[in-house]
Formats: structure tokens, C-alpha cells, sequence
């Protein structure tokens, strides 16, 4: 019952971070919450016992994450 | 090559140990994906992490790691090639594609076999997987030079 609780906390959380994002007018400030997304579904995937997928998704988010900021460097980060 | 890296003093020197473990993590990643989480992907990704994270830090400093992007894109073609070698050397051997049993080196217990198979394939797999992700920086930042220098 419990792990259930804590699964349903986590979509919940995925959902509203994930909202988050499409409402961020700040694009550095999408980013980040795009890395705490990252982590949610990091968290996620260890729950349902894959600690393979697990892995892949944090090495496969930070490595997007810094993408994303060098992308950002010669751009405007405020999206208009 | 960045034209005008991330580092700092404090970077700097987290350099020196960041990158060295890394890529370390990495080939302990790749040896020990069979009985661990991990395997060729995860090392590759984290190898190609490791020398990302030499080029912000140090940009056009960072000689040892400056692979160009041709290069890079003929060296995933080479791990592409190492991955399908291993298929085609047991298809050589008499048995079917990726079918570690008949590798062409005999060794006393099968899954001896089995493990050298799957360690070609993943070398193979980390090769393709580490420069496509060079590649894709070197994407990024050189689109983004060209904005800098349009400016």
C-alpha cells in the first residue's frame, strides 16, 4: 500500500513539473526543472525494480542537461 | 571547440580529478555490465560525459580530447562495424548471427565464450554511442559559434 502511495506521489509529481515547463518563461530556469524531472523519472524507474533503465536516464540527463545549457549560452534566455 | 569555456579557478582544478574518474567509472561500467546495472550505453555516455566535461572546462585547451567531427563520425561508423564483426565472426564459425557458441577462439567453459562475445559487442557499442555524443557537441557548438561570430 504504501509503495503505491509513493508511486502515486511521484506522478504527481511528474505531471506538475512537467506542466511546470511548458508554463516557464525563463529558459534556464526550464532546464533545471527539466534536470528535476529527470530525477522524478530516475526515481520512478528504481521503484518499479530497473535499476539498468535507471541509469541510462541519469547519465542520459545530465549529459542532455549540459547540451541544453550550451545551447542556451548564445541564445536570449527569456523567451518572449 | 568553444570559443570561450565555462572555467574558472574552482573548475580548474576539479578538472583534475573529475575527468580522470570518469572515464575510469566508465571502463569499470563497461567491464562489469554483465552482472551489474550497466553495460556498453552507460559507458559510452559516461565516456563521452568525461571528455564534455574536459572541453567546457578547458575549450580550446583541451588538445588531448580535440577528436574533430569527422573523425568522430568515422569512429561511431568503426563501432557500428566492431558490433557486427562479432555477429559475422560466429556466423563464419557455423552457427547463427550473435550466436556466441561458435566464436572462432575456443575456450574450456561455454560461457567463457559467451562473455567474450558480449564484451566485443559492447566495446563496439561504447565506441559508437561515446562519439555520437562528441558529435552532437560539436553540433551544438559550432551553431552556436556561428551565431556568436553573426552578432
Amino acid at each position: 500500500m504504501q509503495i503505491y502511495t509513493i508511486e502515486a506521489i511521484l506522478l504527481i509529481f511528474l505531471i506538475l513539473i512537467t506542466i511546470c515547463i511548458i508554463y516557464e518563461r525563463d529558459l534556464l530556469s526550464a532546464i533545471m526543472t527539466y534536470s528535476a524531472f529527470s530525477f522524478c523519472a530516475v526515481l520512478m524507474y528504481l521503484m518499479m525494480g530497473s535499476p539498468d533503465v535507471a541509469f541510462t536516464e541519469v547519465v542520459v540527463g545530465t549529459v542532455s542537461t549540459i547540451f541544453y545549457v550550451i545551447a542556451l549560452k548564445k541564445l536570449d534566455r527569456w523567451c518572449k | 571547440m568553444m570559443k570561450d569555456p565555462f572555467g574558472g579557478i574552482l573548475l580548474n582544478i576539479a578538472f583534475r580529478v573529475l575527468v580522470p574518474f570518469t572515464l575510469v567509472y566508465a571502463v569499470y561500467v563497461l567491464v562489469l555490465g554483465e552482472t551489474s546495472p550497466g553495460g556498453g550505453f552507460q559507458a559510452g555516455v559516461v565516456m563521452g560525459f568525461g571528455i564534455v566535461l574536459a572541453r567546457l572546462i578547458l575549450g580550446e585547451r583541451a588538445t588531448i580530447f580535440n577528436i574533430q567531427m569527422k573523425n568522430s563520425l568515422v569512429l561511431a561508423g568503426c563501432g557500428t562495424f566492431i558490433y557486427t564483426l562479432a555477429g559475422w565472426l560466429t556466423l563464419f564459425g557455423g552457427g547463427k548471427f550473435l550466436d556466441y557458441s561458435f566464436m572462432p577462439v575456443h575456450m574450456e567453459p561455454a560461457h567463457e565464450m559467451h562473455a567474450l562475445g558480449i564484451l566485443m559487442i559492447e566495446i563496439g557499442v561504447t565506441i559508437c554511442v561515446m562519439m555520437t555524443i562528441l558529435n552532437i557537441m560539436d553540433a551544438v557548438v559550432e551553431r552556436s559559434d556561428d551565431d556568436g561570430r553573426a552578432e
